[in-house]
């Protein structure tokens, strides 16, 4: 059995759930910082406490699955993306910390509140730094890290920065319009509106430029020209239907953006297949011996199933509208 | 001033594990606490436990929250700051944080949510279950860490293929020889902090007049459990020191001050030194005649063998080992003193009336969270200049980073982790001054992870078990 590609494929199911589920709370969490009537951002935070931090529990399993079952990899990509991630993890941290902060004070909750927003779009943008990183490529000497840690602050990994933040305002938007009613639902009306055209303009960007800054981009389309050209036109296809159902539909908005993060996602992975640092190292070379990956698949094995019903299980116990003041009433 | 990437990535790790550590050594403690009075609950029917219960519950849940926020950066600082190390010896340590990991999150979702919500929705014995499997659930977790990093101090199950470690056998990278002893002296020490945590709450309690029943139950118990642990930690601990001076010789040299191949005759027991580690020599040293003979060898005139018997490119530096080990074995000390009057004072009646004892109890409060730190920076720094002993140099497995990123990095850190530790202190002296009456039966500070199953909790509050309203206060 291939066990490199199990693992690999275990590592980029976490990649896709974690952008998918923390993405839309981290959006709400943007959003915050321009709502100005603190009722409203209540009712936003309320929207996003049942999960919020749950999410993040996918993040980690990536993280340790990579350090498990491709070391290589996950000692050359970490050091690369040393300031990124580092301010990422401190961002995270310092939502949680403003979470419960906000929730026990009476007075100037709005300073943690804007703490809590600039922690969403900090950690937002430092992932999108990552994804940029990722298709720009790191420098590798002898499976070492060999380039320098502020390679990643060049205008390639700065728009897709932009990209990432942006797409998650949007998936923030699609989720406060299936939450929320009256005010807070023209509020994420307006933000869809607005957000979406900026995110396709943004993406288009993206993809164009990559070819520029990544020759492996022009291979890798060469591989896998049909899929590739169907995934980008699925993409903007689902922008223009987003722009269609903003304000008619309840659930539509929410579930064609994460269509439009399924999507991106795939097409990553078409073009960074069969590498696990992309246009450099494969799989295979970059993994750990057999029994490393045994061990780790059997744990993952027993325990992914459990903590997929158990968020399913939150997700619907929590299902519906947000009412008006909050879970506790 | 030319910065060390190497000192800063060392730095960096030493402030977050060490800061991180302080929450599951908490957690640890109160799980089993927590599981050990909601039982005597269940069989007394005493609404007391009840009250003790709900009151630790609330701080129980935010330390595993920290515990949890912080845990999350370790596990990307292996490649953050010590690439080559998580290269080379990922295939190791890697699948056991994966397992800690999983297990760590197959508790949340299903019996953490349960224990901090769930006390009026599933009854009191599954909820009893529930406490139950959490508090092994962080026993768990702590062994699988406790695997890791014992690898790393006597690593085994291996072959080391062109620079990588390949695992060759499971059952001895995870029992590996250190493990079996390191685990249960961490173990003891984590319900020791609960101990001396919760019977510190108590005696406040009881010297501010308040709460007299919570004071005096919470006094009771915290001082038992302390003086069986106590009592365990002892031999605990002279069992893994013997095991350490056959594995890492070097550690325990360094430990207890001296330099010379042999000590002289008898050995004093030093408590404070100025080691030049340069010269190989101590500039002062202050200690009681004979003990070090005594303790160290179990004579009246053995010598004890000084860190000159590993060569200078192979010592720990012996002013991190040396104090680590001294605040941990003072601390102990105060500890055995502090139950051996528990126990006179019990014998007595006056345990919840000897005011410079509960005053002692309160100062004590912190005791376990200092002794443990001090044990891990033994372990940690005794174990250099290795990183993984024997095999890799901690010099050799920082990160291609530049000293100023790492700098930087380290203050952000720094400046969010205050953040932390305020929230934490904040809300815990809330909680305690607010007192054990008003805790309501679920935690309000999410702490964890798992929110969920509140709702649920306000709906069948009141309806699904009339029984269980009538012990609430």
């Amino acid at each position: 059995m291939n066990l490199p590609l199990l693992s690999a494929a275990f590592a980029a199911f976490a990649i896709a759930l974690y952008v998918m589920l923390d993405g839309f709370d981290l959006g709400v969490g943007a959003l915050l910082l321009i709502q100005s009537d603190e009722h409203l951002r209540d009712h936003m935070v309320d929207s996003i406490t049942p999960t919020w931090d749950g999410n993040e529990t996918w993040l980690i399993m990536a993280g340790v699955t990579l350090l498990a079952a491709f070391p290589i990899a996950y000692s050359i990509l970490l050091p690369a993306f040393y300031l990124p991630l580092t301010v990422m993890l401190l961002s995270l941290g310092l939502r949680g910390v403003a979470f419960e902060f906000r929730y026990q004070v009476d007075s100037h909750r709005r300073i943690w509140d804007v703490a809590f927003s600039f922690g969403s779009i900090m950690a937002a943008l430092m992932q999108g730094l990552m994804v940029g990183g990722l298709i720009q490529g790191v420098t590798i000497t002898a499976n070492r890290f060999s380039g320098s840690v502020f390679d990643i602050f060049r205008p390639f990994p700065l728009v897709t920065a932009a990209a990432v933040l942006i797409g998650y305002i949007v998936l923030g938007s699609g989720w406060l319009q299936l939450k929320a009613t009256g005010a807070l639902r023209l509020f994420a009306e307006r933000m869809l509106h607005r957000a979406t055209p900026l995110f396709a303009g943004l993406a288009a960007v993206c993809c164009i430029a990559s070819v520029f800054v990544q020759p492996g981009i022009a291979a890798a389309w060469s591989a896998h020209s049909v899929p590739l050209t169907l995934v980008i036109i699925l993409f903007f296809a689902t922008f223009q239907a987003v722009m269609a159902v903003n304000g008619h539909s309840d659930i539509l908005p929410f579930a064609l953006a994460l269509g439009l993060f399924g999507l991106g996602i795939s097409g990553l992975v078409l073009v960074v297949y069969p590498n696990i640092v992309p246009f450099r190292l494969t799989l295979w070379d970059a993994a750990s011996s057999t029994l490393s990956h045994v061990f780790l698949l059997i744990g993952a094995a027993v325990v992914t199933p459990v903590v997929l019903a158990y968020s399913a299980f939150a997700y619907r116990v929590f299902r519906g509208e947000t009412p008006e003041k909050g879970w506790e009433v | 001033m030319k910065l060390d990437p190497a000192i800063l990535a060392r730095l960096q790790f030493a402030f977050t594990v060490s800061f991180h550590i302080i929450f599951p050594t908490i957690s640890i403690g109160l799980a089993t606490f927590l599981a050990i009075v909601e039982g005597l609950w269940l069989k007394t029917k005493d609404a007391v436990y009840l009250q003790i219960y709900r009151f630790w519950l609330g701080i129980f849940a935010m330390s595993f929250g920290v515990g949890v926020v912080t845990g999350i950066v370790l596990s990307f600082e292996f490649g953050l700051g010590f690439a080559p190390f998580a290269q080379i010896a990922g295939p190791a340590i890697g699948p056991m944080i994966a397992l800690e990991v999983l297990t760590s999150f197959f508790l949340e979702a299903g019996f953490l949510g349960i224990m901090l919500f769930g006390l009026h929705r599933v009854g009191p014995k599954l909820h009893f279950f529930a406490t139950c499997m959490v508090a092994l659930g962080t026993l768990l977790s702590a062994s699988w860490i406790l695997s890791a990093n014992s690898w790393m101090q006597t690593p085994d199950g291996v072959s080391i293929q062109n620079g990588h470690v390949a695992v060759t056998n499971w059952l001895n990278v995870i029992v590996n020889p250190s493990w079996l002893y390191r685990l249960p002296h961490m173990l003891a020490a984590a319900y020791l902090t609960g101990s001396f945590f919760v019977a510190g709450v108590g005696a406040w309690y009881l010297l501010h007049g308040k709460h007299e029943d919570f004071g005096r139950r919470t006094v009771a118990l915290g001082t038992a459990f302390a003086t069986i642990l106590v009592a365990g930690q002892v031999f605990l601990g002279d069992i893994l020191y013997g095991t350490m001076v056959k594995y890492q010789p070097s550690k325990m040299q360094a430990a207890e001050g001296f330099w010379e191949d042999h000590s002289q005759s008898p050995a004093p027991y030093y408590w404070i030194i100025a080691p030049d580690q340069a010269h190989q020599r101590n500039r002062f040293a202050i200690g009681i005649p004979y003990l070090g003979s005594i303790w160290l060898t179990h004579s009246l005139r053995g010598q004890v063998n000084g860190l000159k018997n590993t060569p200078p490119d192979r010592q720990p530096r012996m002013v991190m080992v040396f104090y680590g080990f001294r605040i941990m074995y003072g601390m102990a000390i105060l500890m055995f003193g502090l139950v051996i009057t528990s126990l006179w004072l019990r014998w007595q009646g006056r345990l919840f009336t000897t005011r410079w004892f509960l005053q002692a109890l309160v100062i004590m409060t912190p005791s376990g969270v200092i002794a443990t730190l001090g044990g891990w920076y033994v372990a940690e720094t005794g174990r250099q200049p290795w990183v993984i002993w024997g095999i890799l140099r901690t010099a050799d497995a920082v990160s291609p980073v530049p000293a100023g990123a790492l700098l930087s990095t380290l203050i952000a850190f720094v400046c969010i982790y205050a953040l932390f530790i305020t929230a934490f202190l904040v809300f815990t002296f809330r909680m305690i001054r607010r007192g054990p009456e008003l805790a309501p039966a679920h935690t309000e500070a999410s702490g964890s992870l798992k929110n969920s199953l509140r709702l649920q909790v306000m709906n069948n509050a009141a309806s699904s078990h009339p029984a269980l309203e009538e012990q609430l206060p």
